[in-house]
């Protein structure tokens, strides 16, 4: 093997590194219609982040994303029994834009939660739209993080759109899920132009020599990891990384320094003995 | 370990999704990088151009490496832009090809028995891999007439296809599946634990995929140390030479 990352040969040594610690920034939860999933629960969910090396993920269930006050409580539920593995968006479903207002005031000061999570194409509701203002200015108001599926071309969440959002909202954190997955010019132009856009890995680290050219034309300190758990392997996207053209410091911006950035003002210490960072 | 990846392609895309490999020369340092030793390839014009002209592109461009295999594209036997079958298959004999790709959806074909018949009753016997991607139906009804085919479903997975292939796995013992999109979370690992490793062919889908990823979520799978080799190389090799060109 030529590639000479010391991570990457820790990782293929051992399915995991010590070095080099792994945060998930786009978790789910629970089983999803569509797909089967050999460990859609928090134990299973466990067991393949230890595996992996994965220390802490950061999730919206399944169940929030159609039903939200009933999901956002079982998300609550799971990051209060595993405090310092998984932490919670609090999604918002725009098509009702009541129960969304009841879930900010709910969920905005819950330890386990750090931030928002929409849905644009799963909703059909356009990110700009106004049912989501009310999230998007608690978050500006307290700094939190703001997780949203992106999909290139799309009239819901394409990267454009994130372009048009990060300034009116300079203290919002935002995380493009996907990427802008397809209309990778304009995500990464997005990203590189407002301070306040990273680019989110899930899916988009499949495609190849896309995370070089996101770290050659934005920087690894704007690029984050995800993997949608308990959909896909951490291990796929950790090999993407570790096989992407770029330098083993790119590698610990990506896969747990960004997000402990992000995360610093959340974290508290995992109570199970799970691996750190 | 003994990788040898069973999807992987070099040549120009008309429209690109992500990475660019050109040349043969292009993926073997691609190949080097990751430390895989051998691969089954395509060319892309086998799929984007044609497969006239792909098929003898991957010949010509793998010939002086051995560490590539070349795979060629299928047409339908009627209209004989490859020959007639007994003139293809001689032509895999003497270019060594022991596997064929089918791209029914570009090429605009029905994979079944009545365009493929004559073909696929020489496939079968002579135990020549079939490779094609996740078009279900058209796989079941395949299946249901010629259930001894060698079949490689490739590029399935990046959506969980867990529900679609287990019945196809269950009832067919030739079908195998390739893993270089097969991202589910420990998929691998149940996949095995239910149906042993054989079925399982590592492939890094290049270059359209992250030469790298199926590769660490295989190395880093929940199986056992013999299964692993397996499916990174073992069961390819076993495959291919099985062939009876």
């Amino acid at each position: 093997m030529r590639n000479d990352s010391e991570i990457a040969r820790e990782f293929l040594a051992h399915g995991r590194s010590e070095a080099c610690p792994v945060i998930d920034m786009h978790g789910h939860y629970g089983p999803y219609r569509g797909i089967y999933f050999p460990k859609p629960w928090a134990d299973g969910m466990l067991e393949t982040m230890d595996r992996c090396g994965v220390a802490c993920i950061v999730c919206s269930s399944h169940a929030s994303l159609v039903d939200p006050a009933r999901g956002n409580r079982e998300m609550a539920e799971v990051a209060r029994a595993h405090t310092g593995r998984f932490y919670a968006y609090c999604a918002i479903n725009p098509n009702y834009p009541h129960v969304a207002e009841e879930e900010i005031r709910r969920y905005g000061e819950d330890g386990g939660f750090v931030g928002f999570k929409f849905h644009p194409s799963g909703h059909s509701y356009p990110i700009t739209g106004p049912n989501y203002v009310p999230a998007l200015e608690y978050a500006n108001e307290h700094k939190l993080l703001l997780l949203s599926h992106s999909w290139g071309e799309s009239q819901y969440d394409r990267p454009g759109l994130f372009g048009e959002l990060a300034p009116k909202y300079p203290d919002v954190t935002f995380l493009m899920g996907h990427a802008g997955y397809g209309e990778w010019d304009s995500a990464l132009a997005v990203a590189r132009e407002h301070p306040n856009v990273y680019l989110e890995l899930t899916a988009a680290h499949r495609v190849s020599g896309i995370i070089t050219r996101m770290v050659e034309e934005v920087g690894s300190h704007k690029v984050v990891f995800g993997t949608d758990l308990p959909w896909f392997d951490p291990l796929y996207g950790i090999g993407a990384v570790c096989f992407s053209r770029i330098s083993d410091q790119d590698r610990h911006n990506i896969l747990h320094s960004n997000a402990e950035r992000m995360l610093a003002r959340f974290r508290e210490p995992a109570q199970d003995g799970g691996c750190h960072t | 370990m003994d990788w040898f990846d069973c999807n992987c392609g070099f040549g120009v895309p008309a429209k690109p999704l992500g990475g660019v490999l050109r040349s043969a020369a292009d993926l073997i340092g691609e190949l080097e990088f990751c430390g895989v030793g051998e691969a089954l390839i395509y060319h892309v014009a086998m799929e984007a151009e044609s497969a006239q002209v792909g098929n003898r592109l991957a010949c010509e461009e793998t010939q002086d490496d051995p560490r590539l295999h070349p795979t060629w594209a299928v047409l339908p036997p009627q209209t004989e832009e490859l020959g007639t079958v007994e003139e293809f298959l001689a032509g895999m004999r003497q270019h060594d090809v022991r596997a064929l790709r089918a791209y029914p959806e570009e090429h605009r074909y029905r994979l079944d028995g009545l365009t493929f018949g004559s073909l696929l009753e020489e496939l079968v016997p002579r135990r020549i891999p079939l490779m094609t991607g996740p078009h279900w139906q058209v796989i079941a009804d395949l299946l249901s007439d010629f259930p001894e085919l060698t079949l490689i479903i490739r590029n399935h997975g990046n959506w969980g296809d867990d529900r679609y292939f287990r019945p196809l796995i269950e009832r067919y013992p030739r079908v195998h599946l390739d893993t270089s999109d097969y991202q589910q979370a420990e998929g691998v690992s149940d996949f095995v634990r239910r149906y042993g490793p054989d079925r399982l062919l590592y492939g890094s889908g290049a270059p359209t995929l992250q030469m790298g990823a199926a590769l660490l979520s295989l190395a880093g799978a929940d199986v056992p140390a013999e299964a692993r080799e397996a499916i990174a190389g073992g069961n390819l090799r076993r495959l291919l030479s099985e062939v009876q060109p």
